[in-house]
């Protein structure tokens, strides 16, 4: 859906994206992590066409950027970090103007809305002024103002920033159903790594550059590890066997590099292994291995 | 055609949703209504009286209809452009706010987008001034000085759609180029309080120093003032023409800007209606080219 070779932008003396190449599949949800300022947004922005680039090739659904734009803006629509529809206009008026610039009018739009309605659930508030939504009957609209055009790939440049953790699970759930339901592909950008768990293709940008790649299992057995959580251990023992832990509330937690090696321990001392879990390492550890970056770090 | 109304639709209904926008492009001219109602016109009266020799005695109603005329005109000629220029305001929101994004990201073309702020603006403005305009009519009616023809009321009508065509293009350019807050707050104020003084609106240009008033006779503003001053007191000078010699009247005209000279030639109707279509057609031409040359939407990233 995505082929992107050789990408860059710079603004000034800032190299925003350097030299990026990936690819995107027919139907997969797409995350591209990064944090703040790693040149996720730039990127979507060179891709969606308003932004310009400086060098590389951009193909998306195998036409060219540089000179299929028009075509390209048929087939894609776009979430926003922030809102981005009229504020003073209800939610009715905003779909209906956004539908006129996609030729969708009259009983056309009405229909559509009607199929959006079924999937996100917004006709409760429909006829109320946009700044009078909350932040995820918001997100809900702009979802729909996304999809108005049938769009074959969806962009969603962090849709979950400043919503509460339910919210951003619902509208997980709900991008996710609609994902299946239009069998579209979905480009997400994020800074929240962990909701980067169910995508198909992870791609991890740092200051510009991809540093990893890969489904989220590989990184995580690449970059993060496994972590074994002892409740209430013998500490002598622990002690004894050398292993190099970290103290937890009611207990201790230590890394292992793959899960096979948490099998062996329990296998090789039983007693140790009364109240435990074993859990697979995070997408932020990913992230911070990956980056080199390290917690204390981001606090300073 | 269907996506330029839709969206000049849209523009037009944000405006009026928004009241901080539209109270806004209200205050000039509620301004210089109270302003000329309580204060300016027993001066333009007083002005209009010493003109006379001591022995002409002018008659109530055409004193009247000649300050309630030059009231009238000014007002129009100055809200022209700040009331456009609120009313372009939601083109720059749509920039600041990032809307614009979302609209460039459809299959929409640079130039319609362009086009629909213009009508939009176009539109709103036409719509406040054509309710300034019927505020004046009655003041005028009130104060006794009431003299129009059916053919005055059908030319005023024309100065102020040319006088908005015009106001339009030139809010429209300048606009373009506002991406903040801060700087839309700067160019309102500038524009409110100068452009009343430059176009000949809050004094006669007549009244200006002769190195100055050359200058402003290059401004295609000046036109419009005068152009509309014409059609709002040519009745009223025709009323006059009982009382007065016609070079005594002509030498009235001078002093407020009726007729204007460039250069001691004295400019013809026709040639004002030229400069103020020419002026349109140049500012919209390079609104619409500027959009029309953004290859890429200049999103910050």
């Amino acid at each position: 859906m995505i082929k992107v070779e050789h990408l860059s932008k710079n603004f000034k003396e800032v190299k925003a994206v350097k030299d990026i190449s990936f690819e995107v599949k027919d139907g997969e949800l797409f995350a591209f992590l990064g944090v703040n300022g790693a040149g996720k947004s730039t990127t979507i922005s060179i891709l969606t066409g308003l932004l310009s680039k400086d060098s590389g090739k951009v193909f998306i659904d195998n036409l060219d950027l540089d000179t299929k734009l028009d075509e390209i803006k048929k087939e894609i629509g776009i979430v926003f970090q922030n809102s981005v529809l009229d504020v003073s206009l209800s939610s009715y008026d905003n779909l209906k103007y956004r539908a006129s610039l996609y030729s969708i009018r009259g009983e056309d739009f009405n229909k559509r809305l009607n199929e959006l309605n079924s999937l996100l659930n917004f006709s409760g508030y429909m006829n109320r002024p946009f700044n009078k939504l909350s932040g995820g009957q918001k997100r809900r609209i702009d979802i729909a103002r996304a999809l108005l055009p049938h769009p074959r790939l969806l962009f969603l440049d962090e849709p979950t920033t400043g919503l509460d953790p339910f919210t951003r699970k619902r509208i997980y759930e709900v991008i996710e159903n609609i994902r299946k339901k239009e069998n579209m592909t979905v480009f997400l950008t994020t800074h929240y790594m962990e909701e980067a768990n169910d995508a198909s293709h992870v791609v991890i940008l740092d200051e510009g550059q991809i540093v990893a790649e890969g489904t989220p299992l590989e990184l995580k057995n690449q970059y993060a590890g496994d972590y074994v959580y002892l409740y209430h251990p013998d500490m002598d023992l622990l002690n004894q066997i050398g292993i190099e832990y970290e103290k937890i509330i009611d207990g201790v937690r230590f890394k292992i590099n793959t899960t096979q090696k948490a099998s062996e321990y329990i296998n090789k001392y039983p007693t140790l292994f009364k109240d435990y879990e074993v859990i697979k390492g995070r997408m932020d550890d990913v992230f911070l291995n990956v980056t080199g970056k390290k917690i204390e770090e981001e606090k300073k | 055609m269907k996506t330029i109304f839709t969206l000049t639709c849209r523009n037009f209904k944000i405006f009026f949703k928004d009241k901080g926008l539209f109270f806004s492009s209200l205050i000039t001219p509620i301004i210089l209504l109270v302003l000329y109602t309580t204060f300016l016109s027993g001066i333009y009266e007083d002005s209009f009286l010493s003109a006379l020799p001591p022995t002409v005695e002018m008659d109530q109603g055409v004193l009247q209809g000649l300050v309630g005329g030059q009231l009238l005109s000014s007002l129009l000629a100055v809200s022209s452009i700040t009331v456009s220029f609120c009313a372009n305001m939601v083109m720059v929101n749509d920039k600041v706010n990032h809307i614009k994004d979302d609209l460039l990201t459809s299959p929409l073309k640079k130039p319609y987008l362009a086009i629909s702020y213009y009508l939009a603006t176009f539109l709103t403005t036409l719509l406040i001034l054509f309710v300034a305009l019927i505020f004046g009519y009655i003041y005028i009616a009130i104060s006794g000085g009431f003299f129009f023809q059916i053919q005055d009321i059908l030319w005023m009508s024309l100065d102020l759609i040319l006088l908005t065509m015009f106001g339009t293009a030139f809010s429209s350019f300048i606009n373009y180029f506002l991406s903040s807050q801060g700087q839309i707050s700067a160019v309102s104020a500038i524009i409110g309080a100068g452009y009343g003084f430059i176009c000949g609106a809050y004094m006669p240009i007549a009244s200006f120093n002769e190195g100055l008033q050359k200058i402003l006779m290059f401004l295609p503003g000046t036109y419009g003032t005068s152009l509309i001053r014409n059609h709002t007191m040519n009745a009223s000078f025709e009323k006059l023409k009982d009382t007065l010699p016609s070079f005594a009247i002509e030498k009235m005209k001078d002093s407020i800007d009726v007729n204007i000279y460039f250069f001691d030639q004295k400019i013809e109707l026709s040639i004002m209606y030229i400069v103020l279509i020419i002026a349109t057609i140049l500012f919209l031409g390079l609104y619409i080219g500027l959009y029309l040359l953004e290859k890429y939407h200049k999103r910050k990233a």
